[in-house]
């Protein structure tokens, strides 16, 4: 899942983008909306969570012109609780919005059902055969026992249940998966493909050559 | 069950006590009842006085002329009574002796007129009506006048048949040994005698008025007549003038009611939008029909006070929540930075490096808050400013010295152009206010650009301005910079707090001067500091 944090305050830009990156997130980071809003346009990401008072342009604006070519859902990080700020948000297109000073574990709840949402998931649990994700808890579970899933591995794993019975194409996967920061050592794709395979089961991930991956 | 029952009446209570307050609130202390209760005092006072006066009159008049009827017909016979002059003017007068007895008197003063008289030594023994006199007395009619008259004895001599039967003598006759003193008294001063004697006043027998005439030598005359008819006039006009009266009492009530609503009706007006506004809601104003009027004044007023006060409440409200929300991001990266950390175990650099940046944090919490407190206290007009004597120009150089270090590491060249500045205030303050415009100046600068200081003093005014090569205020930004909490880029880089320009304007404000800002976007923004001189 790649995230980007359009955030000004460079402290809290920083330890949000640690927070989600060691929850296995990919992220990107921009400073005000300008950037912010070149990222969203040039890159599908799975989520974007966007700080509302920022120079150059607020998150307001930005939100509006994503709006006019993206779908990405969008988490709104608003200083001010009040309601008519809420509403204005949710109206511009929010998908949802977290006040100041908020709990990291409530920004990443808010943030996984967002994901859900959008990718068309209702329930916290995704069940393929005998392999159940929990998607909440971040854990997978194989013949009722618990399986262990590196942060790429269960990465992987969840955007290709996510969107079960689609062709993922590699370079969906890498655009996903992978920030800018990312070394050329961890985006190794095939092995962590095979890595979830030894730990899942051959058949549990199949390939189309060519094309990409998918989970029927 | 019963705890229901308690919590019913319980909730019954306030309710029913606060209806009694209202009953007695709105009948004995409402404005408009204790009008009314004053109106209709006066109406009753003044038509009652009026009234009464009306029918007194015309008793009066009604009475007069009954009387002076009756003293026409009693003068008649009063005149039929007296004996003849025949003794010629000064005769009788000159001769009669005031210690005589009438009886003695009486046959040389009166002899008979003709036919009408037969004197006795006792008076008149027989009397009748000549038909001139006849005319005035219609003896068939109980209504009409009618007479009687006694002898000096107290036995009738002549009565009309249409008098009442309970006529009598009114007064006790004295026995015959007392009889001269008191007959003296009753036949008045010798001097009357001329004339008939006076009327004795009319006096009211039931429903008859009667007129009585004494005669010098004892004869009585009552004339008198039923004035039944007059007095139920009478009643009928007092009937009238008390409808009427009521009929006005009425009235009046019903104006003065109507009017006092009209005039209660503003403060009714002013007092609900005034209930609307304690319960909280600022925005309420009074709907002002008529502005020339008292309460129209006074409801303009308050409107403008209600407005003032609506702003004030604003105003603090945005103050409060835009402090608050400023407080919000240091306390988001003081809450992210640990819960990150405390996540899992660091290394000793990742730890530093959390507790550096929960330290800016912090700072900036601090800087906020002083900041606040300071904008507090300038508000409440806590913060004396000393009043003494120095020279701005060295205050400002010194300020120039200070920043220096921030001004290199932008590469911002600042010239100084500071004759003496002589003022009276507060250095330290105003010191700060160089600093904070000083720091804006070199912040918003280009690279390598040039801040000025220029000072001057002109017609009775201190002037200090510093000027930049920035990027400028827009024309929509300007207007708002000396707002708290205003950035013009709403961001909340390089720790300044928003607070600096509105605090900058409260302390020139102190002093009793004035800052202000022009700018050109792309070419730079000028700050003018405006201080009086002394």
């Amino acid at each position: 899942m790649r995230i980007l944090v359009v955030e000004d305050e460079p402290d809290l830009l920083r330890s949000i983008a640690q927070a989600l990156r060691e929850e296995g997130y990919a992220v990107d980071t921009a400073t005000n909306g300008e950037d912010g809003l070149f990222s969203a346009e040039n890159s599908d990401y799975d989520a974007v969570v966007l700080d509302v008072m920022m120079p150059k342009m607020d998150g307001w604006e930005m939100l509006a012109r994503l709006r006019k070519t993206k779908k990405t859902p969008v988490l709104m990080l608003t200083a001010r609780d009040q309601s008519r700020d809420r509403v204005r948000g949710l109206d511009t297109g929010a998908d949802d919005y977290v006040v100041k000073p908020f709990d990291l574990p409530e920004l990443f709840a808010r943030l996984r059902a967002l994901i859900r949402r959008s990718a068309g998931q209702t329930r916290n649990v995704i069940e393929i055969g005998d392999v159940t994700i929990d998607v909440a808890g971040r854990h997978v579970v194989r013949g009722g026992e618990a399986v262990p899933l590196t942060a790429r591995e269960y990465a992987l794993l969840e955007y290709l249940a996510l969107h079960r019975g689609e062709l993922v194409t590699r370079t969906t996967l890498y655009e996903h998966l992978f920030d800018e920061n990312d070394s050329t050592m961890s985006n190794l794709l095939d092995v962590h493909v095979s890595n979830l395979r030894k730990k899942l089961g051959t058949e549990f991930i199949s390939t189309r050559r060519g094309h990409g991956y998918c989970i029927e | 069950m019963n705890d229901e029952l308690q919590m019913a009446n319980g909730e019954k209570d306030p309710v029913g006590s606060s209806a009694i307050r209202h009953s007695s609130f709105s009948f004995l202390n409402s404005i408009r009842w204790r009008l009314q209760i004053w109106y209709g005092l006066i109406l009753v006072t003044v038509l009652i006085g009026f009234g009464f006066t009306a029918f007194q009159l015309d008793r009066g008049r009604v009475y007069r002329q009954v009387d002076d009827e009756l003293q026409r017909r009693a003068g008649a016979l009063s005149q039929l009574l007296r004996p003849p002059r025949n003794r010629g003017p000064q005769g009788p007068q000159g001769e009669r002796p005031f210690n005589g007895s009438p009886e003695d008197q009486m046959p040389p003063d009166g002899p008979p007129r003709g036919h009408d008289f037969n004197v006795g030594p006792e008076g008149l023994r027989e009397f009748h009506l000549p038909p001139m006199q006849a005319r005035l007395f219609d003896e068939t009619d109980t209504n009409s006048y009618y007479f009687v008259i006694w002898r000096r004895d107290g036995s009738e001599l002549a009565r009309s048949t249409n008098a009442p039967v309970d006529v009598r003598d009114p007064l006790p006759r004295p026995q015959a040994g007392e009889r001269e003193p008191a007959q003296d008294n009753a036949a008045g001063p010798p001097e009357n005698r001329r004339g008939p004697p006076p009327p004795q006043p009319s006096q009211m027998r039931g429903v008859f008025r009667e007129s009585e005439i004494i005669m010098p030598p004892g004869e009585r005359i009552l004339v008198g007549r039923s004035i039944a008819r007059q007095l139920a006039d009478l009643r009928l006009t007092a009937l009238m003038l008390t409808g009427v009266g009521a009929g006005i009492l009425l009235l009046g009530l019903v104006g003065g009611w109507w009017l006092a609503s009209r005039a209660i009706r503003p403060i009714e007006d002013i007092s609900a939008t005034a209930v609307k506004i304690s319960s909280g809601d600022l925005s309420q104003r009074i709907n002002i029909g008529e502005t020339e009027s008292e309460l129209g004044r006074l409801a303009s007023v308050l409107n403008s006070t209600f407005a003032r006060l609506d702003a004030a409440f604003a105003q603090q409200q945005q103050f409060t929540s835009d402090a608050a929300h400023e407080l919000r991001t240091p306390v988001s990266v003081m809450l992210t930075q640990t819960q990150t950390t405390l996540n899992r175990e660091r290394s000793a650099a990742e730890y530093r490096e959390t507790v550096e940046s929960c330290q800016r944090a912090a700072q900036r919490m601090r800087r906020l808050i002083e900041s606040l407190l300071e904008l507090a206290k300038l508000d409440a007009g806590q913060q004396q400013m000393k009043q003494v004597r120095f020279d701005l120009a060295q205050t400002a150089r010194d300020c120039v010295t200070q920043i220096e270090p921030l001004a290199a590491t932008r590469h911002v060249k600042i010239t100084c152009d500071l004759p003496s500045l002589e003022c009276v205030g507060d250095s330290e303050r105003l010191a700060q206010v160089i600093t904070n415009l000083l720091t804006n100046a070199i912040t918003y600068n280009r690279e390598n650009g040039d801040v000025r200081v220029k000072g001057e003093t002109t017609n009775g005014s201190v002037i200090l301005r510093v000027s930049d090569t920035g990027m400028g205020i827009s024309a929509e930004d300007l207007p708002r910079v000396f707002d708290r909490f205003y950035r013009v880029d709403s961001s909340r880089t390089s720790g300044n707090t928003g607070l600096g320009l509105a605090i900058s304007k409260a302390i020139v404000e102190a002093h009793g001067g004035q800052i202000e800002v022009t700018s050109q976007p792309g070419i730079g923004s000028a700050f003018t500091v405006r201080l009086p001189v002394a």
